[in-house]
């Protein structure tokens, strides 16, 4: 039962899936709307509950056992809620019962998405870079034949990507786009065939409950 | 002499991000100007976009996360100011949820834009009239596939609250037959799905902004004429930006041309590190031998 | 100089100077930030999930009376919290199966499609290709490029013979193709670099127009 009805209830769905592009029927077509807009998107609407579950407690073990840097998830914690509190009550718009401005100070959750997450989440890659002129120096090197044609076609890209080379040759912006049109979508295009085989054995060893990696056990 | 190749190899990392970051913030306030020439992935992306029909609309998906903001957010906002410049109707959705704050915050910018210069109701760009934000749905198959039958079934409500159905805009926008090019701004494989998914089923054109860290695996697409135009990083932003200047004489913040000076000067530090780091390594390695 | 006076662009310049602070050594200005991002996004993605997607497609209609059989239907999807609770956590397959079931069954025809015939579509060779003499040219080493990459990743058979030479050009096409990569991805990182120095300087500090 545990791990039977899993997956007869994958190989059905994966049935319903695939059936309405094999046959264009109106009658497949409209069960298949109906079970994505209904179905689908309410079942999938919930599995937002493990991920948060899943962050909620770990966080909450962390605070409870006082594990290494345990104060920190009490900001997690803490944030997480306000601004759960701020968005379910104060509304999308800020338009909910819950005032989200205060003497022309708004914080409704448009506001705080703006100017607390996306400078957040904007400035953890952004240090990518540094990370990458430091390993670019300590590491990319001409060892061989093939490494040089690496950096070569790395070289010609950077030059040619930015407007200046137009200016010092004229033709290196179209040769590094014909290094993307040509070499690079052969290359591309070949490895692409693998990767899209690859994803579609998976998908069928899925359906058919041949990997089961996804039951998370076989208990 | 060894000695001081031997110093640079060891250089302090510490040192180098202080080299870089010089070399980034002296151009960004002292620029030097620069254009950018657009390339013929922008350019075909751009002139279909310039043809779209009075019946059909421009599909923008916002599908980038806070984390590409500084790459793909000038995509969006040249985007929409091609087609509110020429009035096109316009629909925006998200694939990523944290996409949403992103798209509201380039079509506020780009209406505030407009409006601020409007002298009339009918020269203003309004929501449900002008554009529809439709918002977010989860999973990504239920927008991507269910947009072909119909969109208000998808999203009932906009991201405003509103009931999609009574706007004006959406008596004209029904499913993809309407749509004459979708637009997937990414920095991941969504506009990958809207091809797989969308175009495969119902044939709707694609077009992609897309991180320039994966620009290069759209080639293969753009060549079969799967994706029909492309933007690739800042700098496929900064051709638009300036396809939209030049040809339409629309002017606002040119946040990716502006960017193009750092850009610039951070690629050529870049290639000179390398260089000198391979000088180091094949004085040290001849020395050794 | 034109410091910004919006309290909000203050809080945004210390969120960044505080990941920033990161590149000198770990810290817990750091650490603070990265918690608070975590914390700020999931709140968030809950209040869109409430708002735009329960409360439209399933709460509005059944406070209503109507669609009533969607109940059954959230009682599934609510057996995710049954992850929580070791003695029925089997019972997280059940939704899992259905969204992964039709997911991957929706992926098979289409991918096919969409990955496979139109890609080798693109790739052969036709008369019409040689319309223009360029294209013609690049479309045969395109061709060539793609069988060579192909036969690089074969490892069902030694490499020898024709084998040899056509596994070896497969990979200067890939390098070529990683260099291309590499080159857009230095692209990619200063432009987040770039955009994040220029709201300092710019919106927070007014040091540039």
């Amino acid at each position: 039962m545990k791990i039977r009805l899993p997956l007869i209830l994958v190989l059905v769905t994966g049935i319903v899936g695939a059936l309405p592009f094999i046959i264009p029927h109106g009658i497949a077509q409209s069960f298949d709307n109906e079970f994505r807009n209904s179905i689908l998107r309410i079942i999938a609407a919930f599995s937002l509950v493990l991920g948060v579950g899943s962050i909620v407690r770990h966080h909450t073990y962390k605070i409870k056992w006082k594990r290494e840097n345990w104060q920190y998830s009490w900001i997690l914690l803490i944030s997480l809620v306000i601004t759960s509190i701020i968005g379910l009550f104060g509304g999308i718009e800020g338009t909910g019962a819950l005032p989200t401005s205060v003497r022309g100070f708004s914080f409704d959750i448009q506001t705080i998405f703006v100017y607390m997450a996306i400078p957040l989440g904007a400035t953890m890659f952004a240090m990518l870079s540094f990370f990458m002129a430091s390993a670019a120096y300590r590491a990319f090197r001409a060892r061989n034949f093939e490494a040089t044609l690496l950096l070569i076609a790395a070289f010609i890209m950077m030059l040619g990507s930015v407007p200046l080379s137009s200016y010092i040759f004229p033709r290196l912006p179209g040769f590094a786009e014909w290094i993307l049109t040509v070499p690079n979508t052969a290359a591309k295009r070949g490895m692409g065939f693998g990767i899209a085989l690859g994803s579609l054995a998976t998908s069928l060893k899925i359906i058919l409950g041949i990997e089961r990696g996804w039951l998370g056990g076989t208990k | 002499m060894k000695n001081s190749w031997e110093k640079l190899a060891k250089l302090d990392r510490r040192v180098i991000y202080f080299l870089l970051l010089l070399v980034v913030v002296v151009p960004i306030i002292f620029p030097f100007r620069l254009k950018p020439k657009a390339m013929p992935p922008v350019e075909k992306l751009f002139n279909h976009i310039d043809t779209i029909p009075d019946d059909k609309c421009l599909v923008i998906s916002v599908d980038y996360t806070p984390d590409t903001e500084p790459e793909l957010h000038p995509m969006a906002i040249a985007l929409l100011r091609h087609a509110f410049a020429q009035r096109k109707k316009v629909g925006v959705l998200c694939i990523s949820l944290l996409g949403l704050g992103l798209a509201q915050d380039a079509l506020a910018t780009v209406s505030e834009e407009f409006n601020s210069r409007a002298q009339t109701n009918a020269d203003s760009i309004i929501s449900g009239r002008d554009f529809v934000f439709w918002g977010w749905q989860t999973p990504p198959l239920v927008p991507i596939l269910g947009m072909g039958e119909n969109i208000a079934k998808v999203f009932p409500l906009d991201y405003y609250g509103n009931r999609t159905d009574t706007l004006p805009i959406m008596q004209k926008i029904k499913n993809y037959n309407d749509v004459a090019i979708l637009v997937s701004i990414a920095g991941s494989a969504v506009p990958f799905w809207y091809i797989t998914y969308a175009q495969t089923s119902f044939g709707v054109k694609i077009g992609a902004g897309s991180t320039a860290v994966q620009a290069a695996d759209f080639y293969p697409y753009l060549n079969s004429g799967q994706v029909t135009g492309m933007m690739s990083g800042m700098k496929g932003g900064a051709e638009y930006e300036q396809l939209v200047e030049e040809r339409l004489g629309v002017y606002g913040r040119r946040r990716a041309t502006d960017a193009m000076s750092s850009q610039t000067a951070a690629h050529i530090w870049i290639m000179i590190t390398i260089i000198i780091g391979n000088i180091g390594y094949f004085v040290m390695r001849r020395r050794k031998k | 100089m034109n410091v910004a006076t919006n309290p909000w662009i203050w809080v945004s310049a210390i969120l960044t100077l505080g990941i920033f602070s990161f590149l000198y050594k770990e810290n817990p200005f750091y650490r603070v930030c990265e918690h608070l991002f975590v914390g700020i996004s999931n709140g968030y993605s809950i209040t869109f999930v409430w708002h735009r997607v329960l409360m439209p497609a399933l709460i509005d209609p059944v406070a209503q009376g109507q669609r009533l059989w969607l109940i059954p239907i959230a009682i599934v999807g609510a057996l995710y919290f049954t992850r929580f609770i070791p003695k029925v956590s089997w019972l997280v397959r059940i939704p899992i199966a259905i969204v992964m079931g039709y997911g991957a069954g929706a992926s098979i025809p289409r991918a096919i499609d969409a990955s496979i015939v139109q890609q080798v579509r693109a790739t052969i060779i036709t008369r019409s290709t040689f319309e223009s003499v360029y294209n013609g040219i690049w479309a045969v080493v395109i061709l060539v490029g793609v069988i060579a990459t192909i036969s690089y990743f074969f490892f069902s058979r030694e490499r020898k013979g024709i084998f040899k030479p056509l596994s070896y050009t497969g990979i200067i096409f890939i390098m070529l193709g990683f260099g291309a990569s590499f080159g857009y991805t230095v692209m990619a990182r200063i432009s987040l670099l770039i955009g994040r120095l220029t709201f300092l300087l710019r919106d927070w500090l007014g040091l540039i127009r």
